[in-house]
This record gives structure tokens, C-alpha cells and sequence, in this order.
């Protein structure tokens, strides 16, 4: 299995452009945290990458063949969408069992023993209906649908937004258990960055239908300062690098400080602090939509 | 083992000091085994790469080494190599850190050294 690459992806609904021109490379074997707020273009990006969503232009390929239209390659990647609770024919009266039944005729690889194991860990009934589900028992289905479907290649979008922090808890050591034992590629947007940041080997920053970052999480953090002190201290520290979100409070200043290499020392004026994800992606954002 | 890693530090350095500190306290011994990578990864939730990358960390300081086929070992000698090191680090991260507050808030050298000699 080799890489999954979208090459000048361009997607537009009507005047709209959700996604201007993104270039990507989801490698094998890593773990990807897709982050990004709302309406940035997560979702649409994801649907494309797995050819449930035509882009308007660009092309998305596995391994160089194009995925569009193309059984094969769609065999090695399961995008475990969110589920409707409601269809245009009203409420779905479909039984997880029965949503769980399509899974396993859908995916190539899917590991039935494994649907049954998650199933009793999540607690789920499979004999309820989808309409009567709860927000955390349908993001554990959409999260056994994933995982049991042993594809090489796994998209989950936002798998824990309906989760209680229990659940969520459970769900990183999943992954982190899944992707031990097999070296499976894992894509996993998520809101809750903080919490999930250190299972991501590499993150991937997208605002506004671009991608502003992409790189291995660590060394992105080991780029990333958080500079306070005086204002005129600050502003000669951080001189030449590029730096977010600036704040002042009296004759305080603090800004974030993302390097092209890692820093040895911003002088004995200042106070310096590591940044969490959760906090250079707010810095990174922010000033974007505030026009600083 | 410590609950949670906290988010003041690389993770991998985290990975890394905490196993010097179970050296340190004599809960890994010398010759003996150390959790593995895949071990580290599930208990922390982190990714493997970065429990590997601590790992390698202490293999290259001579603090670890690989028995081919079963896993990571504490070096021979590891023990007195790290508080070696942290001598030599413990000016830079405590004892200035420590001077630099009893300026701040005026707590004179005198004082300072009694208050050292009072604590057991």
C-alpha cells in the first residue's frame, strides 16, 4: 500500500471555494490528526481524498493510480462517515445490526471476531434502531465501523464528538492498541486537540480551504515558543521570526513564536514556554480571521 | 510510573526522564528489562514513533541498550551516568532558579543557606 496523495485539489459549491488548490501526502503507516475549525474544509477534504465527493479540480491518487471510480484502491481505505438519524424518508429505522451487516459486506478486510469485541467494550445494543441512538453510542458505531474494517487506509471524521470523556479515553488507547499491533494509516480529525494531540505522529493545519501546515508533530512543537516579558524585550527577542498572535497586557507583551529551526535561547530578557497544539493552532487561526 | 505527561516538555524528553528517574529510584535495575515501546505507547496514549524516540534517546546517552529479539535493557553503570548528569545540570535548573527567587523576594544568602540547613 503506498501513498495516499491529492494534487491541486480545488473544490467549489456554487461560488464558494471550500478548498483552494491543496496538495497533500498521507504517507503509510503514520497516525494523522486532521485539525481545523469549523467549516475550514475537514470534511469536504476527507470525502475527496475517498472519492465519495468529486473535486472540481485536481486529482487524488493511491500508490499513483486514481482513486475515482476506482474499486480497487477504494478496497484499502474506509472513511467511517457520521451517521444520519434521519433520512429524506423520515427517521432511519435501520438496526446497527443491520448497519454493521453493510460494513461487512463493504470492506474487504473486516474482522468480525474484533466488530463483536468493541461492540461489548462500547456497550451497544445492535438491536436498536439508528433514529434512537444516542450522540456517543452513534460515534461508537461510526468507531466500529472503522476500526473492524481493517482497511489499510482509515479516515475517521470527528469520531468523538459525541463521546463522554470515558469514551474518548477508551477510544485513543483503540487506536493506539490498533495501530500497534497492525502499522495501519489512521486519519482522525478532531476538535479536541489537546487531549488527542500526542497519539499523531504528524498533524495536518487547515483553515480557510488551505492548508497552512503540515509536518511531524513533534518537531512542530519544538519550533513553537510562547515569548512574554516586557514589550520592548519581547519585540527584540522575537525579532526576524515569524510570530501569531501578539497580546499586550499593561507593559507585558506575549507572543507565539513558530521558528524554522529549533531555538537555543531568546535571551535572559524574556520568559520562554513551550506551546501545547491546542495553543499554536488558536494562534495560528485567530489572526487569520481577525486580519493581524 | 507517572499518571499523566504533562505539557510543559517534549513528550519524548518525558518518555525519557521518566524511565532515568525509575533508574534513579532503583524501581528499574540495572541489567533489567524496560517497558517496551508498544508498552509506553498504550499506557501514555502517545504515538509509538514518539515512545521510540524516547527510548533511542537513552540508548544513544549509553543509559540503554538493545538485547536483540527481546527489548531494552538498562546499561551497566547507568545509574551513576545519569546522576552525573544531573549534577552537572543541577546548578543551571535548581540551585540558580532558587537564588534568582531569594533576590526577588528578599530572602538573604544568610537566611538562605540556614533554611538549606534546616530541611532534612
Amino acid at each position: 500500500m503506498g501513498t495516499l496523495s491529492g494534487r491541486n485539489i480545488v473544490k467549489k459549491y456554487g461560488k464558494d471555494t471550500v478548498l483552494k488548490n491543496v496538495n497533500i501526502d498521507i504517507e503509510e503507516g503514520k497516525i494523522y490528526g486532521l485539525i481545523g475549525r469549523n467549516g475550514a474544509g475537514k470534511t469536504t477534504l476527507l470525502s475527496i481524498l475517498t472519492a465519495q465527493n468529486p473535486a472540481t479540480e485536481g486529482t487524488v491518487t493511491l500508490d499513483g493510480e486514481p482513486v475515482w471510480e476506482n474499486a480497487d484502491a477504494l478496497s484499502h481505505i474506509c472513511y467511517s462517515r457520521e451517521i444520519n438519524q434521519v433520512t429524506i424518508f423520515g427517521p432511519n429505522t435501520l438496526k446497527v445490526k443491520e448497519y454493521l451487516a453493510t460494513a461487512r459486506a463493504f470492506y474487504a478486510n473486516w474482522d468480525e471476531e474484533y466488530a463483536k469485541e468493541l461492540i461489548e467494550k462500547f456497550g451497544i445494543d445492535t438491536k436498536k434502531k439508528i433514529s434512537k441512538l444516542s450522540k456517543g453510542m452513534l460515534s461508537a458505531v461510526t468507531i466500529i465501523v472503522a476500526l473492524a474494517s481493517k482497511a489499510d487506509i482509515t479516515i475517521m471524521d470527528e469520531p468523538v464528538a459525541g463521546l463522554d470523556v470515558v469514551a474518548r479515553e477508551q477510544f485513543y488507547k483503540l487506536v493506539i492498541e490498533e495501530y500497534a499491533n497492525t502499522g495501519r494509516t489512521f486519519i482522525i480529525s478532531t476538535h479536541i486537540i489537546e487531549e488527542a494531540a500526542s497519539l499523531f505522529e504528524k498533524v495536518i493545519i487547515i483553515d480557510d480551504g488551505e492548508i497552512k501546515y503540515e509536518d511531524n508533530t513533534e518537531d512542530l512543537l519544538s519550533r513553537a515558543y510562547r515569548v512574554s516579558g516586557e514589550v520592548d524585550a519581547v519585540n527584540k527577542a522575537v525579532e526576524g521570526f515569524k510570530i501569531y498572535h501578539p497580546e499586550s497586557i499593561g507593559r507585558n507583551k506575549v507572543v507565539t513564536v513558530l521558528a524554522e529551526e529549533p531555538v537555543d535561547s531568546f535571551g535572559n530578557e524574556v520568559q520562554v514556554e513551550p506551546v501545547p497544539l491546542q495553543s499554536l493552532f488558536y494562534a495560528m487561526c485567530v489572526d487569520e480571521r481577525e486580519g493581524a | 510510573m507517572l499518571d499523566n505527561l504533562g505539557e510543559d516538555k517534549s513528550i519524548y524528553l518525558q518518555i525519557g526522564e521518566m524511565i532515568e528517574d525509575e533508574i534513579l529510584r532503583d524501581i528499574l535495575h540495572e541489567e533489567e528489562q524496560v517497558p517496551s515501546t508498544t508498552e509506553l505507547s498504550k499506557f501514555y496514549k502517545i504515538n509509538p514513533a514518539t515512545a521510540a524516540k524516547g527510548i533511542n534517546l537513552l540508548v544513544d546517552k549509553g543509559i540503554l541498550y538493545k538485547r536483540r529479539g527481546i527489548g531494552m535493557f538498562v546499561q551497566k553503570g547507568a545509574k551513576e551516568k545519569i546522576m552525573e548528569e544531573r549534577r552537572k545540570s543541577f546548578m543551571e535548573t535548581f540551585v540558580k532558579k532558587i537564588i534568582t527567587e531569594a533576590k526577588l523576594i528578599g530572602v538573604s544568602r544568610s537566611e538562605l543557606k540556614k533554611m538549606i540547613d534546616s530541611v532534612e
